[in-house]
């Protein structure tokens, strides 16, 4: 019983659910995927200890884990958003933070200023983008098939890369803080810029959690996703929910675009990598879990990392794949995710 | 219902397939009636995560054809004209081999390409099943003329060399500036290229009696940040770091270096893509000072290489890579096969390329000539540092631009 108390206290309220029928919620989530998952974490990091034996590598690993899972958390909520309240499996989402990269480039260089303005820009830009996305395009599917909006995600991708490759060009860009010192966390360091994104993707994450939670707007994109049809019989203006979270999803990808600017290599495909490992954090978190999409990308941050070091002489990204399939075969809604109705 | 759309959907797709290689077989059928225009294929990646290097390369083929045709064409063929047909890799072995399979069905004599390895591979075997000559501008996997094939040739260095040549430099300036090497810490991209390289390193370091630390390996497609496996290379204590890896990724390790801040005599790339390239500081700021790379490299000191960087500049409004270079020898070689040939039969082409002797735009050992295997045997790597925010070639000696800085400690 206090097993159960322990593991319910790491899991945030159960509102942050955007998913369908999740009632006996509450019920659903035993002690045991929360507690497994982090006694798993605590063996990683054992493992990776025991096998690097330096609590210098080991607490490196720890904190870039951490700050890395906080920008895959900003990302993968944007995108278990959009799956929970519209259905739509995005495929576009690691292309839309390849926009967020460029407006971040384009910015900086028109201005000559600090990159962090262009923040707000990426940000609405982004929105506007993705609301007349589905505006134009995705709202005349709604209804229709899955595989439809999949593969016009699918397109739209392609599209968005190639459209910033003619305007681009394919070399590598940069938009680098002039100075960028390391900060020193219990011996280990980390960039300021991306103790930043870290810091930026979290505070944005609590926001984006209060406008589902906290306002009328948000109830109403989640009655949307709880029912479709019983939310316009109350009078919600579906299609206007639809545009807005579809909106709020590219804002989060944007969002996540502009944070790791500073410290990556801009190109137009650098948001290719992010789209597979933001499915895997999506459905580690539940399908359409919003909250669940934030632990776990801080989950898979860490995860990645651990496993590097614990696993050596392979792709870091073994150990997330590992507990990936883990997960998919012991408990397919995800960690935070509801059972199936 | 809906299998039905589905197999109308694949019908519909097949047809097209269907129309666009009839097409594609008319079009040859028509231009081997013009008797004065020769077709080069050329297969990079156009789009993708490696436009921006598919780019470079196609420009430098574009700038060789255009110089080639500007002074009379194939004299040997009636002033015939060549013309590049060009294909996009899209990065892919398997588009680059049917992209191989399209240009040789649309006449194209011989092939240049493609950039990465696992293309290469395809487009080789494509090349020695229609018995068209491919000559390989970048790819470095020793592994691609290991099959015995005839009609495929290699201007770039392969990556055993790279990693060999590596280890010899370090010994001698390790050595000469009376900093001896204590430990070799190598951080390396998990695929055939940076394990290749990596043990071609080893080997000759065992020869050479350098000690050998840690191998660190990471992803370079997923990779986004590099700090820990800095952290690795701190906590060993080695005062030498070795890297090979693409671009993107050596960015990140500069600067996860920058930050980490382990005690390092030199950072050296063994065929690493970021260290040697001009754009390199800009990227990385002030973490690329003093970083070594073996690597080809242009050679600046011979008046037809700077020629070809300025028309580059001219041309393009970007600075000239080695890469590039290497596509415009690619075109040069076929159009001097071309010459001494005096037929467009790809098989004469083919023996023809087999006996080149031709000064190259890069550093190397002598004219490029290819041994039975198909590899140049002249090419040679040097040892190229970030000086004043730009790379230059610092050893072997006779052919230093600019003197060795030794140690460059991290700043």
């Amino acid at each position: 019983m206090t097993a159960r108390t322990t593991s319910e206290e790491a899991v945030p309220s159960e509102g942050g659910t955007i998913s369908r029928g999740g009632t006996s919620r509450r019920a659903a989530l035993g002690r045991s995927p929360v507690t497994v998952t982090f006694a798993l974490l605590i063996g990683l990091t054992v493992a990776a200890l025991l096998r690097s034996g330096s609590t210098a590598i080991t607490g490196q690993a720890l904190l870039t884990g951490l700050i890395a899972g906080g920008v895959y958390s900003l990302l993968a909520m944007g995108l278990s958003l959009i799956f929970g309240v519209l259905d739509i499996v995005n495929f576009a989402h690691g292309a839309f933070l390849g926009v967020g990269l460029f407006v971040t480039y384009e910015v900086a260089h028109q201005t000559g200023l600090n990159p962090y303005i262009a923040l707000p820009v990426a940000i609405v830009g982004l929105f506007v983008l993705g609301a007349l996305i589905q505006l134009l395009l995705l709202n005349r599917t709604i209804g229709g098939s899955l595989e439809r909006q999949l593969l016009i995600t699918l397109g739209l991708s392609l599209l968005i890369s190639n459209v910033l490759l003619l305007a681009f060009g394919g070399d590598p860009l940069s938009a680098n803080l002039t100075s960028d010192p390391g900060v020193h966390v219990f011996g280990a360091v980390a960039n300021l810029s991306r103790v930043i994104a870290f810091g930026a993707a979290l505070v944005l994450a609590v926001l984006l959690y209060v406008l589902l939670e906290r306002t009328s707007f948000g109830r109403a994109i989640r009655a949307v996703a709880a029912s479709r049809q019983g939310a316009g019989l109350v009078g919600i203006d579906v299609r206007l929910v639809y545009v807005v979270t579809f909106g709020l999803g590219t804002a989060c990808a944007g969002a996540a675009g502009m944070l790791i600017a500073p410290f990556t290599t801009i190109t137009p495909t650098a948001g290719d990598q992010f789209n597979i490992l933001a499915f895997v954090v999506v459905v580690m978190g539940g399908l359409g879990n919003v909250t669940g999409a934030l632990v776990s990308g801080l989950i898979v941050g860490l995860v990645e990392q651990l496993g590097g070091v614990a696993i050596a002489g392979q792709s870091p990204l073994l150990g997330v794949f590992i507990l990936f399939l883990l997960i998919l075969l012991i408990r397919p809604q995800g960690i935070f995710g509801a059972k199936a109705p | 219902m809906r299998a039905r759309n589905f197999v109308s959907v694949i019908a519909a797709v097949g047809a097209g397939v269907a129309l666009v290689s009839g097409c594609g077989q008319g079009g040859a059928s028509g231009s081997s009636g013009d008797s004065k225009v020769i077709k080069i294929g050329t297969l990079h990646p156009m789009t993708g995560s490696n436009a921006g290097d598919g780019a470079q390369l196609q420009h430098g083929a574009e700038l060789a054809v255009k110089k080639i045709n500007d002074a009379g064409g194939i004299k040997a063929l009636g002033g015939a004209k060549l013309e590049l047909d060009a294909g996009d890799t899209k990065g892919t072995p398997d588009t680059g081999q049917s992209e191989a399979q399209r240009l040789v069905s649309d006449g194209a004599v011989a092939l240049v390409g493609s950039y990465q390895s696992a293309v290469s591979a395809n487009i080789a075997a494509v090349a020695e099943r229609n018995k068209v000559p491919f000559v390989m501008d970048i790819s470095g996997d020793d592994a691609i003329l290991s099959h015995g094939y005839r009609y495929s040739f290699r201007l770039q260095p392969q990556n055993s060399r790279f990693g060999a040549t590596a280890a010899q430099y370090i010994k001698d300036i390790t050595k000469s500036k009376g900093r001896p090497v204590t430990k070799i810490a190598y951080l390396h991209e998990a695929t055939a290229f940076g394990t290749g390289v990596y043990t071609a390193f080893k080997s000759e370091a065992q020869k050479l009696g350098l000690a050998m630390g840690p191998e660190i390996t990471y992803d370079a497609a997923s990779v986004s940040d590099l700090t820990t496996q800095i952290a690795k290379v701190k906590a060993s204590g080695a005062n030498i770091l070795v890297v090979s890896g693409y671009y993107r990724d050596g960015v990140l390790a500069a600067k996860a270096v920058q930050t980490v801040k382990p005690k390092l005599d030199a950072v050296i790339g063994a065929a690493d893509g970021a260290f040697d390239q001009p754009q390199f500081p800009t990227d990385a700021g002030s973490a690329a000072n003093g970083y070594f790379d073996v690597n080809y490299h242009l050679n600046d000191k011979s008046a037809e290489a700077k020629a070809f960087a300025d028309l580059y500049q001219a041309a393009y409004h970007d600075k000239a890579r080695a890469s590039a270079g290497f596509a415009y020898d690619s075109v040069r070689i076929i159009a001097a096969a071309l010459e001494r040939a005096g037929s467009k039969d790809p098989g004469k082409i083919r023996d023809a390329i087999a006996k080149t002797d031709l000064n190259p735009l890069s550093l190397s050992n002598g004219p490029v000539t290819f041994d039975e295997k198909g590899e140049n045997t002249a090419g040679l790597p040097v040892l190229t540092q970030i000086q004043d925010g730009a790379p230059s070639v610092v050893y072997p000696d006779n052919l230093a631009a600019k003197t060795i800085v030794y140690p460059a400690p991290v700043q």
